[in-house]
């Protein structure tokens, strides 16, 4: 097999592609490659609303980004967009992270999720195939942690059998091996970053991690009133996706392509994300019940801000002339509501009970580790997300309509 | 109204392949009410159900697995009591030059023939057609159920990605769905762009004068070779079985791709070395050197096991090449 490409000279400016640039490790890598000084491509789906929230900042730095960072519109269920933008680009780098990466919405859309995650991996290697960039172009596949399904050992590693369980599974266990098959097949340096949860200030909205962080904001504020979740008892290897992606640009930058597990080998429950999420905003939440029935309440609700508290005291003033409700009545009136509680409809028809990520080959082989820890991560997506919400509350009390989406 | 019984029907999806014939076989003599599909019915002779001499039989209809409103039409007119899905382009070495198709009539096929069951009638129950190709090389372990798949070709990473998503679909809904997954299963209705017929083809114009040379890429792999007439039935036991399983299904005996043709030449009266050259250029990118079976799980539970070894088959395929028997289910049956 005749070698690959040497790395080039730094004369020369590497350059990426990126699909799924728009999604949050796609913003958090192209950062990271732009500061290496790549030159870097994304691919971006046509749609019509804006999509490109996450990488505005940017195009905006003059600094970082300069001419460095091109948009292509492309779609990975669509052949000749994407050998027309790889024989445009000729990268040295692809790193496919673009993909239908919800679990739940997986299920009801089996067919678009396969399309575009499974075969958009292998539409991605068929044209550095047919290109002929096979000694050129290294790929990065962006797997998952969902592969191990219904888990086969504890902790998983890069040996641990998988069992997927779901659609969005099944189809990301195609493109895993899709990508060993055209390395073994046709020499490409090609490999797996099989990756356990890991979340940001970007993560998507419907994203548990997100979802939380959001509502417990908006709750703190008085812009919402409930938070609902699903199996409150999954338990899930969360890190920060600024330390993976950083992983992702590693493993394209070794001698041979190999696969990797990339995670922080800590676990914690989705009720702990909640949890550590409240502590972050001052919130203390008392759980009662169990399964369907479980329900968290606020217990100091008295911290309640923003349009609540401005309610509240006006509520509180009236209350002062009544001394023997102060207190007890009114916050029991809160605290009669939960603020947290289980929505079956967020149930998975085949759940995934508990991942936890053995990162040793990466730590050994890469010198990788992660850097972020679960406090830290789950305290700067709170305090991004108090922001946003702040905004929103600012915006309301002054008369202006704000965006109200949450599931 | 008296009570009648009313007659199991099953739908057969790529029922003009080999295995289609031969199940449509079984199934008729189980009395059986059989559909079957193929993309284009109008145009495809149906050349396998021909030679079984059971085209009449069954009811041919078009139907493309990729499509999800045929798929639909198809199940909700006929409401089959089982679907067999044996539907999907099946050549491994095909799969390396047209992988996206390969995936396409596979794993999407699957995904909706099981989302429409699960529109029409969840307890209509289905069979999906798995391949030994899935496990690739196991180092010389023989693969039962338990086995992790180790995909090795475009074709068995579409055939793992539809064994999924069909236990996906029985947990998540469940689904009475199961995959047989079969090592390799050979008879006279193979095309000869599959080995075993290629060269039992070859051999048998050769004893019969031609001078031609057989090229062959990797004679040293190692496979399981068993009768197709016996798979079929194990694929039947499945669907009837108590629970929805998945089952490995081989005669647990493995020999070289050399072996088998030595035995084919040597039923012509010739020395194979004579008449066979190699080719590179026949050499599949990636193929798994060895592959091994445990169908115990099979003998256990569906009490089904293969009486006919590698060198049964060849024998049988050279037999029925050169005209000198038939080629139906069982050995002793007059057809055609």
């Amino acid at each position: 097999m005749t070698p690959h490409s040497p790395l080039p000279t730094p004369q020369s400016p590497r350059v990426a592609l990126i699909t799924g640039i728009t999604g949050q490790d796609g913003a958090y890598l192209a950062e990271l490659l732009l500061e290496k000084g790549y030159i870097v491509h994304g691919i971006r789906r046509r749609a019509s609303l804006f999509n490109t929230d996450r990488i505005d900042h940017l195009y905006q730095d003059p600094h970082l980004a300069g001419t460095r960072l091109f948009l292509h519109y492309g779609d990975m269920t669509d052949s000749s967009s994407l050998i027309r933008i790889i024989k445009q680009v000729q990268p040295d780098e692809i790193y496919n992270l673009a993909a239908q990466s919800h679990v739940a919405v997986s299920f009801e859309e089996p067919e678009y999720t396969a399309n575009s995650d499974a075969l958009g991996a292998l539409r991605i290697l068929e044209a550095v195939r047919l290109l002929g960039f096979e000694k050129k172009t290294r790929f990065y596949q962006a797997s998952t942690s969902e592969l191990y399904g219904l888990v086969q050992e504890t902790p998983q590693k890069e040996t641990t059998p998988f069992y997927p369980r779901s659609p969005y599974a099944v189809a990301k266990l195609y493109a895993y091996w899709i990508t060993i098959n055209y390395r073994e097949a046709y020499g490409i340096y090609a490999c797996n970053g099989i990756l356990f949860n890991h979340e940001s200030p970007v993560r998507g909205e419907t994203f548990v991690t997100r979802k939380i962080t959001r509502a417990l904001a908006r709750i703190k504020l008085g812009l919402q009133d409930c938070l609902y979740l699903g199996n409150m008892n999954s338990l899930r290897d969360w890190g920060h996706a600024k330390d993976y992606v950083e992983m992702q640009w590693l493993m394209l930058q070794q001698e041979k392509p190999e696969d990797f597990v990339i995670a922080t080998g800590v676990q914690y429950s989705v009720r702990d994300f909640v949890n550590a999420a409240a502590r972050e905003l001052g919130m203390q939440i008392r759980w009662e019940g169990q399964g369907v029935d479980e329900k968290g309440y606020w217990i100091n609700s008295s911290l309640r801000g923003g349009a609540a508290r401005h309610c509240e005291e006006q509520r509180d003033e009236a209350i002062q002339s009544l001394p023997s409700l102060r207190g007890g009545a009114a916050d029991a009136a809160i605290q009669s509501n939960p603020i947290v509680a289980v929505d079956p409809r967020y149930f998975r028809p085949t759940e995934v009970e508990t991942l936890l990520g053995d990162a040793t080959k990466a730590r050994e082989k890469l010198g990788w580790t992660p850097k972020i820890t679960f406090d830290e991560l789950v305290a700067e997506m709170v305090r991004e997300d108090l922001k946003s919400a702040e905004r929103d509350e600012l915006i309301k009390r002054h008369g202006y309509k704000s965006m109200d989406y949450h599931e | 109204m008296s009570e009648t019984v009313v007659p199991r029907r099953a739908l057969i999806c790529g029922v003009s392949g080999q295995d289609g014939a031969y199940l449509a076989q079984l199934l008729l003599t189980k009395g059986y009410q059989v559909w079957g599909t193929s993309r284009d019915a109008q145009m495809n002779a149906f050349a396998g159900l021909q030679s079984l001499g059971i085209r009449d039989q069954i009811k041919a209809l078009s139907m493309s697995p990729v499509d999800f409103r045929s798929v639909l039409q198809v199940i909700s007119e006929i409401r089959p009591h089982e679907i067999y899905n044996l539907a999907g382009q099946s050549s491994v070495g095909f799969s390396f030059g047209q992988p996206l198709e390969t995936m396409e009539s596979i794993a999407f096929g699957t995904l909706n023939l099981l989302e429409a069951i699960r529109f029409v009638d969840s307890s209509i129950r289905f069979y999906n057609a798995g391949s030994s190709e899935c496990f690739g090389d196991t180092g010389g372990a023989p693969a039962d159920e338990q086995t992790p798949f180790r995909p090795r070709s475009p074709y068995a990473v579409a055939k793992a990605a539809a064994t999924w998503q069909v236990a996906v679909y029985r947990e998540s809904y469940g689904l009475f769905a199961c995959t047989g997954i079969l090592f390799n299963h050979e008879s006279p209705l193979r095309p000869e762009r599959f080995v075993t017929k290629k060269i039992v083809a070859a051999a048998c114009r050769i004893a019969k004068g031609s001078d031609e040379k057989l090229s062959l890429g990797n004679i040293d792999i190692r496979r399981d070779w068993g009768w197709a007439p016996e798979y079929v039935d194990a694929m039947w036991r499945m669907l009837n079985h108590e629970t929805p399983e998945d089952f490995v299904i081989a005669t647990g005996i493995t020999q070289s791709l050399q072996d088998f043709i030595a035995t084919v030449f040597s039923e012509a009266g010739l020395d194979w070395r004579a008449h066979v050259v190699s080719d590179p250029g026949l050499r599949r990118p990636s193929d798994p050197p060895e592959s091994k079976a445990n169908p115990d799980k099979a003998k256990n539970l569906l009490a089904w096991g293969s009486t006919c070894s590698g060198a049964d088959v060849a024998k049988r395929m050279y037999a029925a090449e050169c005209g000198q028997s038939v080629i139906g289910l069982n050995k002793g049956e007059a057809n055609v």
